[in-house]
């Protein structure tokens, strides 16, 4: 490591399928670990990166587009560590069907959501120009 | 690391779930499969053991909460124990240690069914 600020980007593509959620885990422990996070905060970035890549896989199955990849980019700094979560899933019109209605406004993707929002110390969901949602997360060191 | 499901019967309609490895997106269809199985099989209260669970998400939590909801509509119960503080702190901020009884242990668990099934 050279001491002035270098950022290193790696960047990881997979199916945007269930079974490979587990690989983006995987990437993201060893790339947080590597930085001076502590043991809570590495993991809250796991869990932070699997629900966003959950997101993005659930909403391809909906869609039936599970053909599509989805990419994890992280770009570590000295100060902070900046993932992004880019899908290509396509909007699709909403269904109207009641039947994966919210149970008491407990359903999966609500706490998803809240856990990424209490995981990271900031998130940015947007359209990509392409088709497709990025999920932006930061962590800051310390 | 896959999931790995053990069941165990307690009596007629009590039964435990010990699940070992990761909870999330791809296997926890294999809980919910679980949990509707002993629902058919009339088993109305169910301790799903987290004790050697890695890693939870929140496809996991959504899979136990439509089976806390499923049976308490049968008038059964859902407990669950997760000694494992990480765990149990996913619980925590989404509040939902406040829907669930948590036990450290699976005999703590066991004894509270009782006390409960009278």
């Amino acid at each position: 490591m050279t001491p002035q600020d270098q950022s290193a980007v790696v960047e990881l593509k997979i199916p945007c399928r269930p079974e490979f959620v587990g690989v983006a885990r995987l990437a993201i422990l060893g790339v947080a670990s590597r930085m001076p996070f502590s043991y809570d905060e590495v993991e809250d970035i796991r869990l932070a990166v699997g629900e966003a890549c959950t997101t993005a896989v659930e909403r391809a199955i909906k869609a039936n587009q599970t053909d599509t990849s989805l990419t994890i980019t992280s770009e570590i700094a000295d100060s902070r560590l900046t993932i992004d979560i880019v899908d290509q899933v396509a909007k699709t019109p909403p269904s109207g069907s009641e039947e994966n209605a919210p149970v008491e406004g407990l359903d999966e993707e609500n706490i998803g959501a809240l856990l990424m929002e209490l995981l990271v110390d900031e998130i940015k969901i947007e359209p990509t120009p392409g088709q497709g949602t990025r999920v932006q997360m930061i962590k800051y060191v310390g | 690391m896959n999931l790995k499901i053990d069941t165990s019967s307690l009596g007629e309609n009590m039964s435990v779930i010990a699940l070992e490895g990761e909870v999330d997106v791809y296997t926890a269809p294999q809980l919910k499969q679980q949990i509707i199985t002993m629902l058919d099989s009339n088993i109305t209260n169910i301790i799903v053991d987290l004790t050697n669970v890695e890693y939870l998400d929140s496809t996991a939590l959504g899979v136990l909460i439509g089976g806390l909801k499923r049976l308490r509509e049968r008038d059964g119960s859902l407990d669950l124990v997760i000694p494992n503080p990480r765990i149990r702190r996913i619980f925590e901020i989404t509040g939902l240690d406040k829907i669930f009884d948590i036990h450290q242990t699976l005999d703590e668990a066991q004894n509270a069914e009782k006390v409960k099934g009278g």
